[in-house]
């Protein structure tokens, strides 16, 4: 996982992650367990106002074990009178979704200088130059959205069907 | 399977939505093979949120790209959509990508009015129009996006000439 992709999956802002690291004297990787344990830390301290040195003990008690309860008590106050209580069942939702939103969307970027899109002739000459056929743009539209709708769920389920035979 | 069912789906349940994304540019005339469903839904109508919810809980929806049983179920209701606001979802009729704002566009009020209706596939539905199709896409900033974008512009290069 990338940097970004780590801060996506917890949901968390990156440089934070990074500030946060460093007064935490913790060593940063970019990994599922880490944003995990990042996503809860940023929850804590953002959601319930509790320093990052305590929102940092808290999550690490809240993920340590394979607790089969979905709610973890991570903290009780010694007259009982006060607990956080965490749901794991939501919070792990909450994190898959931005987990696989990281992994699907937050791809790599291409490393080095954009390739310059030129202007020279407008767009149908830097289409071409793409290597786009313009032929097939120009019958596309003479197509109504309904026939080129259906023609794509007929080239969708032909993919699908490749895939599956692949696979 | 397919994108038919979908819409359908999201149309019965009175779901308030615009398609995004492959489906839209393939509406106006991308000859791109797109796999998912795009949609961007109101997220300021409570009622909507639950509907969608409930759609996609229907449809067993999942993280796409995790392991299914690498943790505990997913749940998938109407607090998980508010609190992430982009979802990429697999589900038992097709895989999805529901959005409550459009980098470029804004939230669904925006999107709506920058969109057109469509009658295709059995269903009436909107989809984004050409011109904030290509903002968004530009706004995305990732290489993917980058790619469709000379095909986008010289659709609409085409359709005004």
């Amino acid at each position: 996982m990338t940097a970004r992709q780590t801060a996506v999956a917890a949901g968390a802002d990156l440089k934070w992650i990074v500030n946060s690291a460093a007064l935490l004297g913790r060593r940063l990787r970019y990994d599922r367990q880490q944003a995990k344990w990042w996503g809860l830390v940023w929850l804590l301290t953002g959601q319930l106002g509790l320093s990052l040195k305590a929102a940092a003990a808290l999550t690490t008690v809240a993920l340590r074990g394979r607790s089969s309860s979905s709610q973890v008590t991570a903290a009780t106050d010694p007259s009982g009178s006060a607990s956080v209580v965490v749901n794991l069942e939501r919070y792990e939702s909450i994190f898959l979704a931005n987990l696989s939103r990281a992994l699907v969307h937050e791809t790599p970027r291409r490393r080095g200088r954009p390739a310059r899109r030129g202007t020279n002739g407008g767009s149908l000459a830097n289409a071409e130059r793409y290597g786009i056929d313009l032929d097939l743009i120009r019958s596309a539209i003479r197509r109504t959205p309904a026939e080129r709708l259906a023609l794509l769920e007929t080239n969708a389920a032909f993919v699908r069907d490749m895939r599956r035979a692949t696979v | 399977m397919s994108f038919a069912s979908m819409l359908n789906g999201l149309t019965k349940k009175k779901v308030k939505f615009v398609v995004v994304g492959g489906v839209a540019a393939a509406a106006h005339g991308s000859s791109r093979v797109t796999n998912d469903l795009d949609i961007c839904y109101d997220a300021e109508a409570v009622a909507n949120i639950g509907a969608l919810a409930s759609v996609l809980a229907g449809w067993k929806a999942y993280p796409r790209g995790i392991e299914a049983g690498l943790t505990r179920s997913f749940i998938m209701d109407d607090r998980t959509l508010r609190n992430a606001p982009i979802l990429t979802l697999t589900t038992s009729e097709g895989d999805i990508d529901v959005m409550d704002r459009i980098a470029g566009v804004g939230p669904y009020d925006a999107v709506r009015r920058h969109s057109e209706k469509v009658s295709a596939l059995g269903v009436r539905f909107r989809v984004l129009d050409l011109p904030s199709l290509i903002k968004a896409k530009r706004a995305a900033g990732r290489p993917r996006a980058f790619d469709h974008l000379p095909e986008l512009e010289a659709l609409l290069a085409l359709r005004r000439s």
